[in-house]
Parts: C-alpha cells; sequence; structure tokens
C-alpha cells in the first residue's frame, strides 16, 4: 500500500516541479505549495505508513501499542505544514507584490536587481575583475 | 625630531629617518648578541597543540647572515627612502608595508616549523604585492602587482602542500627536522613530487625560469622598494630555502637537474634579455634575475665548496645590488629619466653617486679590490672541484661577462663622456640617497680588505648548509690562474659588450618575436582566457533570468541524484501488505493526482487554486486513514485557510496570466518527469531499508511516565522537541512581520462592497464564538487525544477568517481585542515564559513543570495557539482591507 502513496508522491513532485518551472508567477508560487505537500508526505513515509492506529496512548496503558503508526515523523510533518503555510503565505503577498510593481505576471521580466537583458552586449561591460583593477 | 612631531604622525613633519633605528636597533642587538651567545639560537611554543605545530624558531648562522643582510640593508633602505620618498604622498603606507614585510623576512629565515615558515613566506608575498602596486593610479603598476602576487602566490601553494608531503614522510614539521632526517625518506615515491612541488615554490619566489617574468614587472615599485625586496632580500628567500633544503637533497639526480637547468636558463636568458633594455633599472632587475640564477645553479652542484660559493656570492650581491639600485634611483630623482640613452657624464653633477657607483660596479664585476671579486674567486673554484658540464661553463662565461657589462653600464656609462646640455646645472641628490649607496658599497670593498670579520660567518653559515665546508683559500691567496679564468675571458667579452652595447641592443630589439614565446605569454594568455572563461560561465549561470536560475538549480539537483542512483544498487521493496482500508488511500491518492495533473494544464488562477486546494485536501485523507488524526486536522484546516488567503490574493494579480512558449516545454516537462522518477526510485529505496524505530519506541514508551501526555505527536511537540516547536512558532510570526512592508505594495482594489447573504452575516458572530470554543477544546485535550495547539489555532484563524470576510476585517480584529502581530507576539513570549518554568525549577529550559495539577506545556501550546492565530489572521486582515470583500472571495471564505 505504500506503492499508492509512493506513486502519488511522484507525481506530485512532477506536477509540482513542471508549476515551479512555470514563468507565470502564480502558477510558480502554486508549485511551491504542491512540493510542500509532497515534500510532507515524503518525511511521513520515512514511518513506513500502514497503521490505522492513531499514537495516542490508550487510557490504562502506560506505553503505545506497537501496531499504533509511528508519531515521530507525524510530529516533524505537523510543524512542517504550518511553517510551509507560512512560508507560502509569505511567498504569496510577495510575488503579488512584485506582480504589481513590475507590472506584469511573467517571472522572467523580473530582473531589477539584475544584469539586463541582451547578453551579448553584456560581454562588452567590464567583468568585475575589470571594473576592480 | 621631538617626540612631539612623532605623535603628529606622517604628516610632512614626521621625518622618516627616524624609522631606521626599527631595522638599525635589530641590526646592532643581532651583533650583541652574536658575540654573548653561541648559535644557533632556538625558541619554541605550542601553537596549534593538536597537530603539534609549534612556534618554533631556530637561528643557526645561515639565518645569522640572512637577518643581518635583512637588518643591515634595511637600514640603508629607510634612511635612503626617506630621502628619495621625501615628497611622495602616501609615502607612510610604504614604510608601513616596508616593516611589516621586513618582519615578514626576519620570521621567514628564523622559522623552524614549516607551517610557521610559510605563513611568513606568504606575508612577504602579500607586502610585495602592495608595494609595487603602491602608485596604483598606474595600471602597469597595478599589472605588475597582480602578476608578481599571481605567480607568486600559486608558487606557494605548490610550496605549502610540498612541505606538507615533507613534513608527512619526515615525521615532524621541523625545518631543521626534514633535513636530518632526510635518509629515512630517501626512498618514498612521494618524494619526488615533494621535490617538485617546494622548487615550483622557490622558483616562483626568487624568480627563476619559467616563473622569472614577473621580476622585471615589478621594477615598478618605488626603488627603495626594489633594491630591498627584488634585489636583497625577498627574492633570496627561495635561494634560502633551496640552501636550507640541499644538504638533505643533494645527492639526488633530480634536485641536480632542475636546479642547475632552471638556474643555467635564467642565468644565461635573463643576461641575454639585460642587453635588450635601455631602462637603467630593468637591466639592474634582469642582471639580478641572472645572479639568481646563478645562485640556484650553484645550490644544485654537489659540490661541497658550493655551499662557501653559495653564501659568499649571496652576500656580495646583496652589497653591490642594492646600491646600484639605489644609484639608478638617484638618477631617476635627479634626471628624471632612466634610459640609458640620454644618460651621459653625470659625475660633474652628481660626484658622490657616481662615486658607489664605481664602487658598487667594481664588486659587481669581480675586479680584484672588491669583495665581489672574493666571491666569484670562490665560485671559480667550486666549479672546476665539482666538473661542471662544460656547456654550463660557458654559459657562465656569458653571464659573467653580461654581469660585468652591466656594471660598468651602470658606473662608467652614464657617469662618464660629456654631460648632456639639458643637464647642466642639476644638483647632487639629497645626502639621504648619497650615503646608504655609498656606505653599503664602501662596505662591499671593505670585506675584501678586511675580511677577519665576515670570513668566520660565511665559513660558518656555508657550513650549516653543507657541513663539509671549508674555508677555501678566501681572500688573499687566490692564484691568478683561478682569477683568469674566471674573469679574464669574461672580462674581454664584457669590454666587448660595453663598447658595442648600442649595436647589440638595437639588433636584439628588433627581434621581437621572442616574446611571443616566453612564459610571460603564456601567463598573458592564461589571465586572458580566464577572464574570458569566467565571462562566459558567469553569464550562462547569471542570465538575470529567474526561471532560468531555477531550471539550472532543479537540473544540477535531478543530475546530482541520478548520479548517486547510478552508483547505488537500486533496491525494490516487497509489498505484500495490503489492509482493508487501502480503498481509502486510492480514493485519496486518486485525488491528488487528479489535482496534480490538471494543475498543470489550467491557465485560470482560481482553478488553478482548487486544484492545489485538492491536493492539499487528498493529503489530509491520506493522513486520517494512516494513523495521523493530529496531521490530517491540520492539513484539512492549513487547506482551508490557504484558500481564504490565495483567494483574496488572486485579484491583486491584475494581469492575465502568462502563457508559455511552446517550444520551451519538453525541457521543463522532461526534468519535471525526471524529478518525479528520482523521487520515486528514493522512496522506494527508502521502504527497501528496514526501519529503525529506537527513537519512535523511545517517544513511545517515556510519553505517559516522563511527560504525562498520552498523545505521543503532541508530547514530542510541546515537551521533548519544545525548542523546534518554539523556532517553529516564532518562523511563523516573522513571516508575517516580514510580509507586513509588502501588503502597502499591493495597490489597493477597492471595489464596492457585494451584500452577502443576510442569515449568515446574522450567524456569523454566534459562529465565530463557537468555532472559538471549539479551537479552545482542541487546544485542551490536544495532550492527552488528538489536538493541540497547532490545530486549534488553526481553527481559530478560520472563525476569524469568516467573521472577516462577511463583515470586514475591522469588525473581525474588534472580536479578536488585540493587534494580530501583538497576538502572536504574545503567544511567542508565553511559550518562552513557559519554558522558564523549568529553568526556574532547574529542570532545564522547556522541560514541563506541574504546578498544582497545571502542566506547563498546557501553557507552551497555548503559546503555540496564539501565535497561529495572530499570524494568519494577520494575513487575512492585512489582505482584506486592500479590497472590500470581492464576491467570488466571500464564497470562497463562507463555504470554509
Amino acid at each position: 500500500m505504500s506503492l499508492i502513496l509512493i506513486t502519488v508522491i511522484s507525481i506530485c513532485v512532477s506536477s509540482g516541479i513542471l508549476l515551479l518551472l512555470s514563468r507565470e508567477v502564480f502558477k510558480m508560487i502554486m508549485g511551491l505549495a504542491v512540493l510542500g505537500t509532497a515534500a510532507n508526505l515524503v518525511v511521513f513515509t520515512g514511518g513506513r505508513p500502514g497503521s490505522l492506529v492513531p499514537a495516542v496512548i490508550e487510557q490504562g496503558s502506560q506505553t503505545l501499542m506497537t501496531n499504533a503508526a509511528s508519531p515521530l515523523p507525524q510530529a516533524l510533518v505537523l510543524t512542517a505544514i504550518v511553517i510551509g503555510f507560512a512560508l507560502l503565505c509569505f511567498a504569496l503577498i510577495l510575488a503579488a507584490a512584485v506582480a504589481n510593481q513590475q507590472d506584469n505576471s511573467d517571472v522572467a521580466s523580473y530582473r531589477e536587481n539584475e544584469p539586463s537583458g541582451n547578453a551579448k552586449a553584456q560581454s562588452d561591460k567590464p567583468s568585475v575583475m575589470e571594473i576592480e583593477s | 625630531m621631538s617626540n612631539q612631531q612623532a605623535i603628529k604622525g606622517p604628516g610632512s613633519s614626521f621625518n622618516y629617518i627616524a624609522l631606521s633605528l626599527i631595522p638599525f636597533s635589530l641590526f646592532v642587538a643581532l651583533i650583541v648578541g652574536l658575540v654573548q651567545f653561541p648559535l644557533p639560537w632556538q625558541w619554541s611554543q605550542p601553537w596549534v597543540s593538536s597537530l603539534d605545530i609549534a612556534l618554533a624558531f631556530r637561528v643557526d648562522a645561515f639565518s645569522m647572515l640572512m637577518l643581518m643582510l635583512i637588518t643591515g640593508i634595511g637600514t640603508m633602505v629607510f634612511i635612503y627612502g626617506s630621502g628619495y620618498l621625501s615628497h611622495t604622498p602616501g609615502k607612510h603606507r610604504i614604510f608601513f608595508v616596508l616593516i611589516i614585510f621586513m618582519m615578514a623576512m626576519i620570521g621567514a629565515v628564523t622559522a623552524d616549523d614549516v607551517i610557521l615558515f610559510f605563513v611568513f613566506w606568504e606575508l612577504t608575498s602579500i607586502t610585495s604585492f602592495l608595494l609595487v602596486g603602491f602608485n596604483h593610479a598606474s595600471s602597469d603598476a597595478r599589472d605588475s602587482a597582480r602578476q608578481a602576487l599571481f605567480v607568486t602566490m600559486a608558487g606557494g601553494i605548490a610550496l605549502l602542500a610540498g612541505l606538507l608531503l615533507l613534513s608527512d614522510m619526515a615525521g615532524t614539521w621541523s625545518l631543521s627536522g626534514i633535513v636530518a632526517a632526510a635518509p629515512t625518506y630517501m626512498d618514498d615515491p612521494r618524494l619526488s613530487y615533494a621535490i617538485i612541488l617546494v622548487l615550483i615554490g622557490a622558483f616562483t619566489k626568487s624568480a627563476q625560469f619559467p616563473f622569472h617574468f614577473w621580476l622585471p614587472n615589478a621594477m615598478s615599485a618605488p626603488t627603495p622598494v626594489s633594491a630591498y625586496l627584488h634585489s636583497a632580500t625577498m627574492v633570496k628567500l627561495g635561494i634560502y630555502l633551496m640552501a636550507r633544503l640541499d644538504p638533505a637533497f643533494n645527492e639526488l639526480l633530480l634536485w641536480e637537474l632542475l636546479l642547475i637547468g632552471a638556474g643555467a636558463i635564467t642565468a644565461v636568458w635573463a643576461a641575454v634579455l639585460a642587453l635588450r633594455e635601455r631602462d637603467l633599472k630593468r637591466i639592474l632587475a634582469r642582471s639580478t634575475l641572472s645572479a639568481l640564477g646563478t645562485l640556484t645553479l650553484l645550490i644544485g652542484l654537489p659540490s661541497s665548496s658550493a655551499g662557501l660559493a653559495v653564501i659568499a656570492f649571496l652576500f656580495a650581491h646583496a652589497v653591490y645590488k642594492a646600491p646600484l639600485f639605489m644609484v639608478a634611483g638617484n638618477i631617476d630623482h635627479v634626471t628624471g629619466t632612466r634610459q640609458i640613452d640620454h644618460l651621459m657624464g653625470l659625475r660633474r653633477v652628481m660626484p658622490w653617486t657616481a662615486a658607489a657607483a664605481i664602487l658598487a660596479g667594481l664588486s659587481m664585476a669581480g675586479l680584484p679590490m672588491a669583495f665581489g671579486f672574493v666571491a666569484k674567486d670562490i665560485m671559480a673554484v667550486a666549479k672546476e672541484q665539482s666538473e661542471l658540464v662544460e656547456i654550463v661553463g660557458y654559459g657562465l662565461l656569458l653571464v659573467n661577462a653580461v654581469a660585468m657589462a652591466v656594471a660598468a653600464v651602470a658606473a662608467i656609462r652614464v657617469f662618464w663622456g660629456p654631460l648632456e646640455k639639458s643637464f647642466v646645472g642639476l644638483r647632487e641628490a639629497n645626502w639621504r640617497m648619497v650615503i646608504p649607496p655609498l656606505m653599503l658599497a664602501i662596505i662591499g670593498v671593505e670585506f675584501e680588505l678586511f675580511p677577519d670579520f665576515i670570513d668566520p660567518l660565511l665559513l660558518s653559515a656555508a657550513q650549516s648548509i653543507s657541513p663539509s665546508s671549508q674555508l677555501v683559500e678566501i681572500s688573499t691567496s687566490y692564484s691568478f690562474q683561478n682569477m683568469f679564468s674566471a674573469t679574464g675571458i669574461s672580462a674581454l667579452i664584457a669590454i666587448f659588450l660595453f663598447l658595442a652595447w648600442d649595436r647589440i641592443h638595437d639588433r636584439l630589439a628588433s627581434m621581437r618575436w621572442l616574446d611571443n614565446f616566453g612564459p610571460e605569454a603564456s601567463y598573458e594568455v592564461v589571465l586572458t582566457t580566464l577572464k574570458k572563461t569566467a565571462s562566459i560561465h558567469t553569464r550562462f549561470l547569471q542570465s538575470g533570468r529567474l526561471d532560468k536560475y531555477l531550471l539550472l538549480t532543479i537540473s544540477a539537483l535531478i543530475a546530482m541524484s541520478f548520479y548517486v542512483f547510478w552508483n547505488a544498487p537500486i533496491q525494490m521493496p516487497a509489498f505484500n501488505h495490503w489492509p482493508m482500508h487501502s480503498w481509502a488511500w486510492l480514493v485519496a491518492g486518486g485525488l491528488m493526482s487528479i489535482g496534480a495533473v490538471v494543475a498543470v494544464f489550467l491557465q485560470n488562477r482560481l482553478a488553478l487554486l482548487m486544484a492545489v486546494g485538492l491536493i492539499g485536501y487528498g493529503s489530509a485523507i491520506l493522513f486520517l486513514f494512516a494513523g495521523a488524526p493530529d496531521l490530517a486536522f491540520t492539513q484539512f484546516t492549513v487547506e482551508t485557510v490557504l484558500v481564504v488567503i490565495a483567494a483574496t490574493v488572486i485579484p491583486f494579480f491584475k494581469h492575465a496570466p502568462y502563457r508559455e512558449t511552446p517550444w520551451k516545454q519538453p525541457l521543463k516537462l522532461l526534468l519535471a518527469l525526471l524529478a518525479g522518477a528520482g523521487t520515486f526510485i528514493l522512496l522506494m529505496n527508502l521502504q527497501a531499508i528496514p526501519e529503525n524505530r529506537d527513537l519512535a519506541s523511545w517517544f513511545a514508551s517515556n510519553s505517559l511516565p516522563q511527560a504525562n501526555g498520552r498523545n505521543v505527536v503532541n508530547v514530542i511537540i510541546v515537551d521533548f522537541r519544545a525548542l523546534d516547536t518554539l523556532g517553529e512558532i516564532a518562523v511563523v510570526a516573522f513571516s508575517l512581520l516580514a510580509a507586513k512592508p509588502l501588503f502597502t505594495h499591493i495597490s489597493a482594489n477597492r471595489s464596492e462592497a457585494a451584500s452577502g447573504s443576510v442569515l449568515l452575516e446574522k450567524l456569523a458572530v454566534p459562529l465565530y464564538w463557537m468555532m472559538l470554543t471549539a479551537a479552545l477544546w482542541i487546544l485542551l485535550r490536544g495532550h492527552n487525544e488528538p489536538g493541540g495547539g497547532f490545530i486549534g489555532g488553526l481553527v481559530a484563524v478560520a472563525a476569524s477568517s469568516q467573521l472577516a470576510i462577511l463583515y470586514n476585517s475591522r469588525f473581525a480584529r474588534k472580536y479578536q481585542y488585540l493587534m494580530p502581530s501583538k497576538l502572536a507576539m504574545l503567544g511567542i513570549g508565553m511559550a518562552m515564559v513557559a519554558g522558564m518554568a523549568g529553568l526556574i525549577t532547574g529542570e532545564g529550559f522547556l522541560r514541563h513543570v506541574e504546578i498544582a495539577g497545571l502542566s506547563s506545556v498546557l501553557l507552551f501550546d497555548l503559546g503555540v495557539f496564539l501565535t497561529v492565530w495572530g499570524s494568519f489572521t494577520g494575513y487575512v486582515y492585512s489582505l482584506l482591507e486592500r479590497h472590500e470583500l470581492p464576491l467570488e472571495t466571500s464564497e470562497q471564505g463562507g463555504m470554509s
């Protein structure tokens, strides 16, 4: 049954990467979200999921039942979900602000702090070394 | 000069001649020490004791000789510099670096630990770079400085590698120890590499072929620097090192071949090139190269008396070449040119400089009465004893002849003959510039007449590098035949060269094609290729397009992972475990897969958001059917709030979605598929490895007894790993703080408020309180049952969001009583306070403490709750404030 999980994760990774590579800024952010979900599931598979029993100690018992799900990846993933969400929110706001400011939703056009377009014209400009000397 | 003036620092009133007291007092101290204490002096202090590296110093007679040259010539150079540089702006920098250089040289010739030696060695390269590039406004000086630095630093790296190899073979860091232990590692196969590496270092430093070209270019340094670094001391450091190691490797053929070969080529080639130069200083530089070549050659000779020849010539060269440089500097200073075409008859205007030149020139030419002669004489003897290959002997004849001719040019040509008209009326250089060359030149001659003091020092110095050295007929009792064989023929050639100087020069100068084949040309090629390659690959990697960066990064990641897969066997787990609830997984997985595939094709942003939401909800269902209710609830609430926030953000993207150019898609598709395949292989391998449950079972069995919690996941978060959680909620809160300035960049989008459902508005406030109560209940039960601060906080966010959407953000804020960011900070503060409890009771920061039946982890979890609630409502409110409830948003929010 892990096979289902692994297949789904792989599909999500492919989809996430493809979205991430998109030049449309909103797609990119959504790619981040999909990749985040996939990454959480990857960590989760580390606990060899398969049990339906939650990692909760039953009344009258001192320790977790041996057939319960592994609690450690769950603890890791829980916080990862929330942090990933915070990152996603920030990225969304950032993307919206940049798209507004640059008046464009094409990622390739966001180059305020990058060397300007024409690569050929660039090579004529002095390199860092030449500027220093 | 008074002390008060000195305090003013490097102003015009500070007389730099006072600085010469530094080398002079060191020189005096050395003489006194030499008389008082027998050599060798040793001192050692642990430095990096774990590696056994020590601040170890050892001064034997050879080091002592070098020290006397460094401090003695240093004194003269400082006096000379105070005159020569008196009108140079920024001269304080020269003197400052010169003092550092002197200290580095002193360190280098006294260090016994190879690492310490290397540090000082490199320091001399750096100071040399700074001094050559002193006139940084001139591009020539900058290029020369860079060249000197690159060549000597590259050599320095080789030297370090070589020294490390030697130390490893000898089992000691001590230079003297390496020499002493030499017989034990003669058969080590690494020896050849070590020797070649060390020699690359020494050859670059002492400007031996093929690394010789930096030295003549380094003449763009001010003359005092050239006299000190590039003739008398620094360039001798490579010679020093080779002479130090010579007793160990003297018998090795490789050592002999490399030293004799490089030395002979350097000596002859530099001598020929000296004839090409018109600049007096460059002529001297070429002859310095030639002398360094001769020294290298002498060290390479397998002769016992060569040691003495090396020492004598090294000493003599320093004592005559430094004053000659000073003479060239004086001529430049007085006449404004160093081109020998214009310089004639200067003795009429510069009589004292002329005197110094003649004395030093005599010494250089090796004529009788001068110390130089003594050295030449010893060299002649050394050569005979070692049965040198004849061709090298003839080469050396030429070298000697050129040396004499150069001496004649420097001493006779420029000072004799008719004075050019434009030079009439010039005045002799300042006394500070005349005394030092004169004194040094006199010392050179003096020691010939009174060798009693220096002879024993030279001999013991020679014995420290060549233990079997004996005092050959050193001063007065040379044989006429030796003198003749060494100097006679050379003198004849020299006279010819001197007379035909201009014609030879013209002939050589026309052979410009020579320049294209020298090592300097290859240096230039390497440098330009380096720049071009750097430029091309920087352009490629740094295209300035964010999407390309991402493409490169992901390609690199994929390439690396597949490289790993390629080298590791791929394992496949056995899937024989198909429990009853597999159908739920299939459904959830199916939902996720549909979402993932559809998302790729969607252009509409809202639809895309829905598809991504589907993936999230699908994974929540997966969690639910995998024994992870906490994760399921968290994922459900997160997806809900995400849809609220993202749907609020979407209207701010005012432009139609960018559509890709179709031809670029295949590459991206390929990368995406590869990434998916890589993940698949990775996870398959992971499943094949048996799980290590040590940690999980520790938490499982300690959760209740130690932390009084039945929900192990929650216990890990708020108790065992509470410090991580504290960091994580801090990140959540900081993301809001980081986003705050960005909200103002989103242009407001105020459309008229759409009227929502009246029924929903009436229900909103009661619904809010119900949800908040539920959130608190989830928080409270979290320690023993699924739930906890994170889930509770997210439910509270949902509660506030629906209020904000149905009314407005101001209304919702009122019901929260505290600003979202303050709420988040309060949460972090609470978590910290909860942590303090454990600190006070001595359990440790963030360890749980029970007070009156209430655990401190409850306070901690409340902190988590408040941070999550505050942070994400902050996003929601700030976004909603930017526009008033677009219809689609309220519908999406209403559903949650």
